[in-house]
């Protein structure tokens, strides 16, 4: 596997290093998670006391354009694994592009999604919970968007390759993150 | 036997006796001993804070009428900041403190696993205090420590918002910190340690952060719809625009009961060390003390509901008084255990030991009265008066506090070279004991006669039993004093002491005091059971300690830095 091979060239104290680090992300992302979870029980405890959902005389949001960023964001795992996987062999022409696109891809994302929480009419609780959620997501997508952007920078630079791939890897962590909390409130939000 | 004639690794140089002053502790560090030390110090200023509250509380309740505040909400927002300033500026940080500085040592580790973060984590704590203090200028929160709505959206003042952001911070603190300690737990173990053979301590370390990485989340969403509903307009927990006003009791007691094990699960470490170092003992039944706290942190998840008996489905309280009547079966495991190392052992009555046995003695009662309120018909009789209140300082302060003070007295030679004074130890304990016993368990008697909690006016036939509560709770704050006078004499002139004072046979002990930066020189090698004391191999392994850190030379006060852990 590529990924071994790139861990070949480090030493035990960056092996104990990376595997801290790829713990203590996993450990964040499942403790992190429970936030978006959190605030989906918040929107089932909201819904079952109103009589129907979304309350009688307000329509729900159309479905076409966030399922259009939707479909963006999970297209960008491919790349974002490609460009993982290159900068792990030094290929850093093939990361800049792969990343570039993935980026693109997740400000589209956070573009459409502003675009929804500002364009949803005022109507009480149904449009203050969907507003919660789409907009705590989106501000962690963004965040993460622009620590993507950050790693484009130094990847320009010449900062990552196969001894020093972890930012890289983190980022890509953090983004996976996102698509996933993202496919939770997805689904909650548009479609039960 | 190797482990006798290594007992830390090969090396025999000089390790330099660290000299830190005071300014190391006051900026920024990666250390993960003196980022403890922060977190320690830090927390006992708020817990001095904290009483100096508790005693004002009292002063108050001494007669049934208003005079010391001048209203009902001065009152409010006084007991609000206590309850605040305890739990989550006290007792939280003060058992964060205790992981961090030893955690690594007994895991013979140089540090924890993120150094950098590990200070971060520390560092969102003095803001916080001070945003909450700052409550104080705006207008002082008033709903409670529970802050539940509609009392903490549409009447505290705006004090209440700053609270709620202070609580986010040390939200996050809490995750960062346990993300660290897990991680350190789970990767940093030496050749030779499974997880069968860590100390106690670190396991429920382990539970504690289990629980935190999967509690706190919960408080964040709370206290986001909080801050939203105070400050933009929403209304998730007001009925009267689509929202609901239990929403925040479900989410916040999913967080807040299983902080109540975040506060204890750790102390509950410290006494496993504490009693079999001082019982020279075995612990009894050790993977039956690990495994009760993993149990009691999975259990503690199922329990949330039985804070609101009264405003559950009726049908949902059954359930709920199930799994809080279970999760007093770990607890009783422990119990049982920790009885079963005292037995037979060659019991030394240090302060320590005493704050221990004192610990034994003040949970169970806190214990059975948790069982008592278990029961829905108690609960629902006793619901909301001192009955509670007693209950949770019995747990709280018979627990987790007691256990911080043993603590302090076992590791204080480690953290800072000298001995507390025993003397001044007893009496503080003594004070502390009785102090503690008759400030709160009189409670038990008010809640049954029917005095409701967080009033400033109360029925005048209350009056004698807050008399005594109140001049007993003016004993256990004097007692505080003994400590607090204690530490800073014994930093100044206490008793010079070597690697391992007390014999003990974790691996904190297998160092300088206090341990060198790294905390070891080589890979240290852990002995094979924690707590094997009583056999010849642990008699050869604490000689070969001693041999190899010498205790210092008599004298009390040397003008150059002792020649502490010098090779063989």
């Amino acid at each position: 596997m590529q990924r071994d091979v790139a861990e070949q060239n480090l030493s035990r104290a960056e092996l104990q290093d990376l595997r801290n680090k790829r713990s203590g992300l996993a450990i964040f992302q499942m403790s992190w998670i429970l936030v978006f979870v959190c605030l989906i029980i918040v929107n089932w405890q909201l819904r079952w006391s109103q009589p129907s959902w979304p309350p009688p005389g307000i329509e729900p949001p159309p479905v076409v354009l966030p399922t259009v960023a939707t479909i963006g964001i999970l297209v960008s795992i491919w790349f974002v694994r490609r460009a993982v996987r290159a900068i792990k062999n030094d290929e850093q022409a093939a990361f800049l592009a792969n990343w570039r696109i993935a980026l693109v891809l997740g400000i589209v994302f956070v573009l459409i999604m502003g675009y929804e929480w500002f364009s949803i009419p005022y109507s009480g609780i149904y449009s203050d919970v969907f507003r919660l959620m789409t907009g705590f997501h989106a501000v962690h997508a963004l965040a993460i968007a622009v620590f993507m952007g950050m790693i484009r920078r130094g990847a320009r630079a010449g900062q990552y390759g196969p001894t020093n791939f972890w930012p890289v890897e983190g980022a890509a962590g953090l983004w996976y993150f996102v698509i996933f909390a993202w496919m939770l409130f997805y689904v909650v939000l548009y479609w039960i | 036997m190797a482990s006798v004639t290594a007992p830390i690794g090969g090396e025999t140089r000089t390790i330099p006796a660290p000299s830190l002053r005071i300014s190391d502790y006051l900026r920024w560090s990666v250390d993960h001993k003196i980022i403890g030390v922060q977190y320690m110090v830090t927390a006992f200023f708020f817990f001095l804070v904290g009483g100096a509250l508790a005693m004002l509380i009292r002063w108050e309740l001494l007669t049934p009428n208003l005079d010391l505040m001048a209203n009902g909400t001065d009152y409010n927002s006084l007991f609000t900041m206590h309850g605040t300033v305890m739990i989550f500026l006290w007792i939280i940080p003060m058992m964060a403190g205790f992981g961090n500085y030893l955690v690594p040592l007994m895991l013979g580790a140089k540090d924890m696993a993120f150094p950098w973060l590990n200070a971060f984590a520390f560092w969102l704590i003095p803001p916080a205090g001070v945003l909450l203090f700052a409550g104080y200028l705006v207008g002082a929160p008033e709903a409670g420590w529970t802050s539940y709505p509609p009392l903490s959206t549409l009447f505290s003042q705006d004090g209440q918002t700053l609270w709620a952001m202070a609580l986010h911070l040390l939200g996050i603190s809490s995750i960062l910190g346990a993300i660290n300690f897990i991680v350190t737990v789970r990767n940093m173990r030496p050749e030779g340690m499974g997880y069968w053979q860590m100390p106690l301590f670190v396991w429920a370390v382990l539970a504690t952060s289990i629980i935190q990485v999967l509690a706190t989340p919960f408080l964040t969403g709370a206290l986001t719809l909080l801050i939203l509903d105070r400050v933009a307009g929403t209304s998730f927990f007001n009925p009267a625009g689509g929202g609901d006003v239990l929403l925040w009791q479900n989410v916040f007691w999913f967080y807040s009961h299983p902080a109540v094990y975040i506060m204890v699960l750790p102390g509950f470490g410290m006494a496993s060390e504490v009693l079999a170092v001082h019982a020279r003992k075995p612990v009894f039944g050790y993977r039956a003390i690990a495994l009760s706290s993993m149990a009691i942190a999975l259990i503690g998840f199922t329990v949330w509901a039985h804070h609101m008996f009264t405003s559950l489905q009726p049908e949902l309280r059954i359930p709920f008084m199930i799994t809080s009547m279970i999760i007093a079966v770990p607890t009783g495991i422990k119990i049982f255990s920790w009885l079963g190392t005292l037995w037979g052992g060659k019991i030394r009555f240090t302060s320590a030991m005493l704050f221990g046995l004192g610990f034994l003695s003040m949970f169970v009662i806190g214990g059975i009265s948790g069982v008592m309120l278990a029961a829905v018909p108690v609960d629902i009789h006793v619901h909301d008066t001192y009955f509670v209140v007693s209950h949770f300082h019995f747990v709280l302060y018979g627990g987790s506090v007691f256990l911080i003070f043993a603590g302090l007295y076992h590791w204080f030679p480690k953290i800072t070279g000298r001995m507390l004074d025993e003397g001044m130890g007893k009496v503080h304990f003594v004070l502390t004991y009785l102090g503690f016993f008759f400030t709160f368990f009189p409670q038990h008697i008010a809640g049954m006669m029917g005095m409701p909690r967080r009033i400033a006016v109360y029925d005048p036939m209350y009056t004698d039993i807050n008399r005594l509560i109140s001049f007993a709770s003016f004993v256990l704050g004097i007692s505080t004093f003994v400590l607090v006078y204690n530490i800073i004499r014994s930093l100044a002139v206490g008793k010079r002491v070597g690697a391992n004072p007390w014999r003990a046979l974790t691996m904190e002990w297998a160092t300088t005091s206090p341990p060198p930066a790294y905390n070891f020189m080589g890979d240290p090698v852990p002995f094979e059971d924690p707590y094997g004391y009583g056999t010849e191999e642990s008699q050869a392994y604490l000689d070969a300690v001693d041999r190899r850190f010498p205790p210092p030379p008599p004298e009390r006060r040397a003008s150059a830095p002792q020649p502490q852990g010098t090779g063989d």
